[in-house]
């Protein structure tokens, strides 16, 4: 995302920046103080001062060592952009939804300034609307229109299909002779008809054995076809199911970050769907494009070396086909897409009412969601008889204006064959290589919309593929057996560069240490154990394993050697044995049943059908949260972890499990640097040290006992927790 | 209990306070009541920055917040008078913006306006359909504009069946108030998102 956009001359000038004095942040807004949308006005921030500009003039300008707070504020599909100066709040520049992360990001900036700190805030996410042709990117970084021009898409392609060759080149062939078999069709019925059947000049044999070749075509026109789509799908699921798997593989290394910063269908929509549209591009586009091309220039090079002055005539017609066939698909799409939202609502209301089955009887709701439904089956039904008709009567319309040119070539074709100038054959060949020219017009016609389908998905392909995994191995990162010492030094993390999360954290633990994580929801507790995870990377300081800097332990090995359970446990479609075994898969039986023993999961399991066989997951044998949740502590404990991590493993379980689950811990927590959070703080009495979070930095450090005594934040939960008790 | 606003102001002291059961119980029970302001009991003023202020008798809030209920099905009623700060509580309610004095009553639309932007289109110039995307250049109460919107997306919602809003890809929302209202050639360009 842009923060710096270049200003023009003229504001520049108004600016009068001394050469010192250079820009950080310059961001357009769009809305003026009576709600009216504006262009050219600009927040321009320097080290020193932040300049409004708007319209060509400058209407404000603000010394950064005089403003207490900037901020950025959210509004209903717009922001504000305050400024606080001496105890008052400023409202500084107003923006539609459209800057309102861009602001964020300034905003934070500028209290960076403010604090003094000379690093910028810059952003990765992308800009929605190409800065340059102003059309709307499909999710990309870069915007296909702009970067494509020329060769460079078609080179992108065809370095997709490079690898597949020799299949290309199998096709291409095919591709030839279907184009030489249809061109070749009207030249033989020509002879039918001149030599053999007018003024009877051939013999019955003659006529047959002109059939019989006719015959022959239409079978290998036929032949070749189905070879040829028969290939092309080959190669088109061949070539999606390389660039699934090239994909899955990429998005499994990328970090976290990028999969976080993208909605969840999104990413799932590229490997699935864009991969599809490539596949079903090759398979109904690809395969006919160069039979396409071939028959139609051919076409027309034969239309007019048999006949100059009617071939011209006939082309005078192409731009009405393009007419005919650019509009009746536009409003076949429109038809038809009006039938399909219709029927998206008839389905969503089904979904609705059925889901909600028992609301709608519990409140005796069932007429008037009766008559609800029947209004939007009612609806859906007009609209698709309405169109049935507009098919029934304008396809023929349709045809026949893509077809007037045929009539037209064989009325002045028919005086010529009259005049005798002409043969009937000849007439036949011609308007034959005609209607073929049209039909094959029709197709074309439809080409740039599917090409630039394909062109959008390849993007979003490339998009993902171009990505670099922000976590990666360090050239120098060897492996480390880990004792489990862990320790931050001034570390500082935000997912935004404009929103820190942990800030100056300094925290040292000893190898066995058991450390509860206590504060307030959204204060960065689950930050901190994903920098310990390794899942993410500090933006400042250091966090050291064992006295080595984490990222020079190559993250395999790290991965290896820690223990995860988290609050919603997530298990595997598959067996619950697989389940155990997924970060160890080489473990043995008796491996598995010990680790489930010490997780209190062995007798519960013993209970299912299937044992340890027994389907878990989606679609699955239904397991209760504690049971799930005791796997997922086998699972951790069979990996022998050195390092573990509880992210409120004990959260949302009823009283008996989570006794059961308690006893689990304390078993896999002994010997092993452990790091937990837990909302009950009960669940934490074990712990060695209690760090108590919050205002992004840690508050407070200490034993219960101390901390109790100390009577400090982790003094007032614990009484506020047994007082919530004492209600209960 | 005018401890309550400045409590907001400085934001950090989410766990400084004392917790106490009595306190907590006062203030749930407080957050039932419907207390509703007009100028027998409550004095708005213009702050310099441009924002508004509130004083109730011996409370004293320095910037409000003032939301719409009910933005679509009754705008000028309702209207919610909260405290700023990200756990907004709500300060008390205006139940009609008829009933209070005319001076007020611009303050607060004043700051309404600063709040809700959700230009009314007048008029569609041209819409153009790009594989995905359209295009809109309109005209709105707000002046001209231009947005972008997803077509496969759900961009376009029927507050009734004749009043539409239609988000962009900056999440900027667009209000037709009545489609029927609009000429047969901006419905026509519109048809295909309806």
């Amino acid at each position: 995302m842009i923060l710096k956009f270049d200003l023009s001359n003229e504001n520049l000038a108004l600016l009068a920046l001394p050469s010192d004095e250079e820009l950080c942040y310059a961001v357009p807004f769009d809305v003026d103080e009576n709600g009216a949308f504006i262009d050219n006005s600009y927040v321009a921030v320097t080290r020193k001062r932040i300049f409004v500009l708007q319209q060509g003039a400058l209407k404000q300008v603000y010394k950064l060592a005089d403003c207490q707070k900037i901020a950025s504020e959210p509004q209903i599909d717009c922001g504000l952009f305050l400024i606080t100066t001496k105890g008052e709040e400023w409202v500084a520049a107003r923006f539609s939804g459209k800057h309102l992360s861009r602001f964020s990001y300034v905003a934070r900036g500028c209290m960076m300034l403010l604090a003094g700190k000379h690093s910028l805030v810059s952003s990765d996410e992308y800009e929605k609307i190409c800065p340059k042709c102003h059309r709307a990117l499909p999710g990309t970084r870069e915007c296909p229109y702009c970067t494509k021009k020329g060769g460079g898409f078609i080179r992108e392609f065809f370095s997709l299909i490079g690898p597949y060759k020799k299949q290309l080149a199998v096709i291409l062939f095919f591709m030839l002779l279907a184009a030489t078999i249809t061109l070749l069709g009207p030249e033989i019925q020509k002879h039918l008809v001149d030599d053999v059947l007018l003024n009877r000049k051939g013999t019955l044999s003659e006529a047959l054995s002109f059939l019989g070749i006719l015959f022959v075509l239409s079978i290998g026109i036929l032949i070749v076809n189905i070879i040829k789509a028969y290939l092309s799908s080959k190669l088109g699921s061949t070539l999606s199911r390389d660039l699934r798997a090239k994909l899955y593989h990429k998005i499994q290394i990328l970090s976290l970050s990028f999969i976080n910063d993208r909605r969840p269908g999104e990413l799932m929509n590229r490997v699935v769907r864009d991969t599809a549209r490539i596949k079903e591009f090759m398979q109904d586009v690809f395969c006919n494009m160069f039979t396409v091309f071939v028959v139609f220039v051919c076409d027309m090079v034969y239309m007019l070396m048999l006949d100059v002055k009617l071939a011209l005539i006939s082309f005078l017609f192409i731009p009405v086909v393009i007419l005919a066939a650019t509009s009746f698909r536009g409003k076949i799409h429109r038809l038809f897409h009006r039938q399909w939202q219709k029927s998206d609502d008839v389905n969503s209301s089904l979904q609705d009412v059925i889901s909600g089955m028992s609301v709608v009887k519990s409140y005796g709701k069932e007429e008037s969601e009766t008559q609800h439904f029947n209004e939007l089956a009612d609806a859906y039904a007009a609209i698709n008889r309405r169109n049935e008709v507009f098919w029934a009567i304008f396809y023929p319309i349709f045809s026949f204006a893509i077809g007037v040119g045929v009539y037209f070539i064989t009325y002045l074709g028919g005086i010529r064959v009259l005049n005798g100038e002409k043969t009937p054959g000849q007439l036949l060949q011609f308007i034959n290589y005609t209607s073929m020219l049209y039909m094959y017009l029709n197709w074309l016609t439809n080409l740039p919309r599917q090409l630039m389908n394909l062109i959008n998905s390849v993007e979003r392909i490339n998009d993902v593929m171009s990505q670099e995994p922000r976590i990666v191995n360090r050239e120098e990162a060897t492996d480390l057996a880990i004792q489990g010492a862990v320790e931050f030094r001034h570390a500082t993390f935000g997912y935004k560069s404009y929103k820190p999360v942990l800030e100056d954290i300094n925290l040292s633990v000893k190898p066995g240490e058991m450390i509860g994580l206590v504060g307030a929801s959204g204060t960065g507790k689950s930050t901190m154990i994903n920098l310990i995870m390794h899942l993410y990377e500090l933006d400042d300081g250091e966090l050291l394993i064992d006295g080595k800097d984490i990222r020079d332990i190559r993250l395999e090995n790290f991965h290896s050697q820690i223990g995860v359970v988290l609050q919603e446990t997530f298990l595997f479609s598959g067996t619950i044995l697989n389940n155990i075994k997924f970060a160890k898969p080489d473990a043995t039986y008796e491996e598995v049943i010990r680790a489930t023993k010490m997780a209190n999961a062995h007798d519960f399991i013993c209970r299912t059908p299937d044992g340890y066989n027994t389907y878990v997951g989606e679609r699955g044998y239904n397991l209760s949260g504690g049971e799930r949740q005791r796997i997922a502590i086998a699972r951790a404990i069979l990996n022998e972890p050195k390092l573990l991590i509880l992210d409120e493993a004990t959260a949302s379980l009823d009283t008996e499990s989570e006794y059961l689950i308690q006893k689990a811990l304390e078993r896999l927590t002994e010997g092993r640097t452990t790091f937990a959070i837990a909302h009950r703080l009960s669940t934490l009495k074990d712990a060695d040290r209690l760090v108590v979070i919050d205002g992004h930095s840690i508050a407070e450090i200490g034993t219960h006992n101390e901390l109790m005594e100390a009577q400090g934040i982790y003094y007032k939960l614990v009484t506020a927790q047994l007082e919530m008790q004492k209600v209960e | 209990m005018p401890k309550g606003p400045q409590k907001g102001s400085n934001s950090a002291g989410g766990g400084e306070e004392e917790f106490n059961l009595e306190q907590m119980e006062k203030e749930t029970e407080e957050m039932l009541k419907l207390r509703y302001l007009d100028d027998s009991n409550a004095v708005f003023e213009r702050t310099q920055g441009g924002f508004v202020s509130v004083r109730i008798k011996e409370e004293f809030y320095p910037r409000v917040q003032v939301i719409r209920m009910f933005p679509f099905s009754d705008p000028e009623k309702y209207i919610s008078i909260r405290t700023p700060d990200e756990h907004s509580k709500e300060i008390g309610v205006i139940e009609d913006m008829k009933q209070i004095s005319k001076e007020t009553r611009k303050m607060l639309e004043e700051q309404l306006n600063l709040r809700y932007f959700t230009p009314i289109i007048t008029k569609i110039i041209n819409i153009k359909d790009e594989y995905g995307y359209a295009y809109f250049d309109v005209v709105t109460d707000r002046g001209a504009c231009r947005f972008t919107i997803n077509v496969g997306g759900h961009a376009v919602v029927h507050l009734s069946e004749t009043r539409i809003l239609i988000s962009d890809i900056d999440e900027n929302r667009f209000e037709i108030p009545d489609v029927t209202k609009l000429s047969a050639r901006e419905l026509k360009l519109l048809d295909l998102f309806l």
